[in-house]
């Protein structure tokens, strides 16, 4: 439950972002990010639909390669929360 | 960046002979660990302890029942994370046992995968009592102080299963049998909270801790810092995950739970309180308190008809010692007979983040001896 998913912020509407990782897209709370507010294009941690924390694009697509593995291995289903 | 073949290298010219124990705390290293086969890997005088890193398997039996209840009798909406819906309470096998079971025998109960689900659910249906059960750590709990920080639902109540994570540490390190030579602390727990709260663990007992994340070389890297400390005597609280864990944690997050939540003693399933672990809601929030809302379907009286086993693991299940890391998954009584992934028993077989769930799916099949950790 405590796992998350790194995403790049394609758009801003409030405090809910459009998010994408891998070409797959959700809504994004950017209300706990309020002291550091992320931009369009930034990489952010999304853990329940909200993001908890910026990373860097390196860093984002090194936790992706991870994500890929575990679902190779789980069927697809492992990181659904 | 160090691959993790390079870190199996300096953990075995470290050379320690004694045997030593590593505790994790999450479900989700468990789950690296296990599926990168980590285990196997290191030297076999170091064991990796699953320890208590999964909130839907301490989430008390007597909240689910409450879930349960008022999914029946109230004709709220319940929404709850997914993993949540199949964990069995103990009634009668007449009655539904799950929510899973309740959404079968007509109840509306509705898998959600953020807190902002629980509320567009109960915009959309203003003529409904909504009741979102939240159970999780406080890097899920952080979000749903955030979900009431920015304003609720008059029709959306709160459900809150939160729990702190190292007071179930401290826990065990101040008891007789902690049962860990060494700490790797949860990387998302982190995130929210800072790393800083690990800090006791080295300063108060003396024990190694390295912050991990969830790559096998972050958790290499972990396991590597705590056993050179472990050889050298030197202690300190490591930072395995730096690209995602800062110091001080996320502010934002920490105002917000301070701002919506009390901390209080909590209940943890088969283990009992624990002090200053959990989350309730500020009295300010009352209203969105599904505890204060609806008073009548507490689960925790056992003089109630069918719940004598109130609050209590089901019978034969060693869940509780599996997330205190006394036993390994396959030393419970159940594990791979009566309790399976597909007619889970016990907690720690239905949740994604559980122990015996996690052990598994990675291809544990057999029973072992009971022995190893006691």
């Amino acid at each position: 439950m405590c796992l998350a998913i790194p995403m790049q912020i394609e758009s801003v509407d409030g405090f809910m972002a459009r998010c994408q990782a891998k070409g797959i897209y959700r809504d994004v709370s950017l209300f706990m990010m309020q002291d550091e507010p992320p931009q369009i294009g930034d990489y952010v941690m999304v853990h329940v639909g909200y993001a908890i924390q910026k990373v860097s694009e390196a860093d984002a697509r090194t936790a992706w390669e991870l994500f890929d593995q575990i679902l190779e291995e789980t069927g697809g289903t492992g990181c659904a929360s | 960046m160090i691959d993790a073949r390079a870190w199996l290298d300096k953990i075995r010219a470290l050379d320690i002979g004694r045997p030593l124990r590593i505790m994790n705390v999450c479900g989700g290293h468990e789950r690296s660990i296990t599926q990168a086969g980590l285990r196997g890997a290191l030297p076999a005088n170091i064991e990796l302890i699953p320890g208590p890193g999964c909130p839907v398997c301490v989430c008390p039996e007597e909240d689910i029942y409450q879930a349960i209840q008022l999914a029946l009798k109230e004709q709220v909406i319940l929404v709850a994370y997914g993993d949540m819906l199949r964990v069995p309470v103990n009634v009668p096998k007449s009655e539904p046992r799950s929510l899973d079971q309740a959404k079968a025998a007509g109840a509306d109960v509705r898998p959600i995968a953020s807190p902002t689900e629980a509320k567009q659910i109960a915009l959309q249906h203003p003529e409904k009592k909504v009741v979102f059960f939240a159970a999780g750590f406080e890097t899920t709990t952080a979000p749903t102080a955030a979900l009431l920080a920015e304003g609720v639902p008059d029709n959306l109540t709160i459900l809150l299963s939160g729990r702190l994570t190292w007071p179930a540490v401290a826990m065990l390190l101040d008891s007789d049998t902690p049962g860990f030579d060494a700490l790797v602390a949860p990387g998302h727990v982190s995130t929210v909270m800072g790393p800083e709260e690990w800090q006791f663990v080295v300063e108060r007992h003396n024990i190694p801790a390295a912050v991990a994340g969830f790559a096998p070389e972050s958790l290499l890297a972990a396991f590597y810092s705590v056993l050179r400390q472990l050889k050298s005597g030197e202690r300190f609280l490591d930072n395995c995950y730096p690209e995602v864990v800062q110091a001080g944690g996320n502010p934002t997050a920490q105002r917000m739970m301070r701002q919506t939540l009390d901390v209080v003693d909590a209940n943890w399933r088969g283990i009992g309180i624990i002090p200053k672990s959990g989350y309730a809601l500020k009295p300010a929030y009352a209203a969105h308190d599904a505890r204060l809302v609806f008073p009548d379907h507490n689960g925790a009286d056992s003089n109630q008809p069918g719940r004598k086993r109130a609050g209590q693991m089901p019978p034969g299940c060693d869940c509780a010692r599996v997330v205190l890391g006394k036993i390994y998954p396959n030393q419970c009584r159940l594990f791979g007979t009566g309790c399976t992934p597909r007619h889970p028993i016990g907690p720690c077989m239905v949740s994604d983040e559980g122990a015996c769930r996690i052990w598994w799916a990675g291809g544990v099949r057999e029973q072992a001896e009971a022995s190893a950790t006691e």
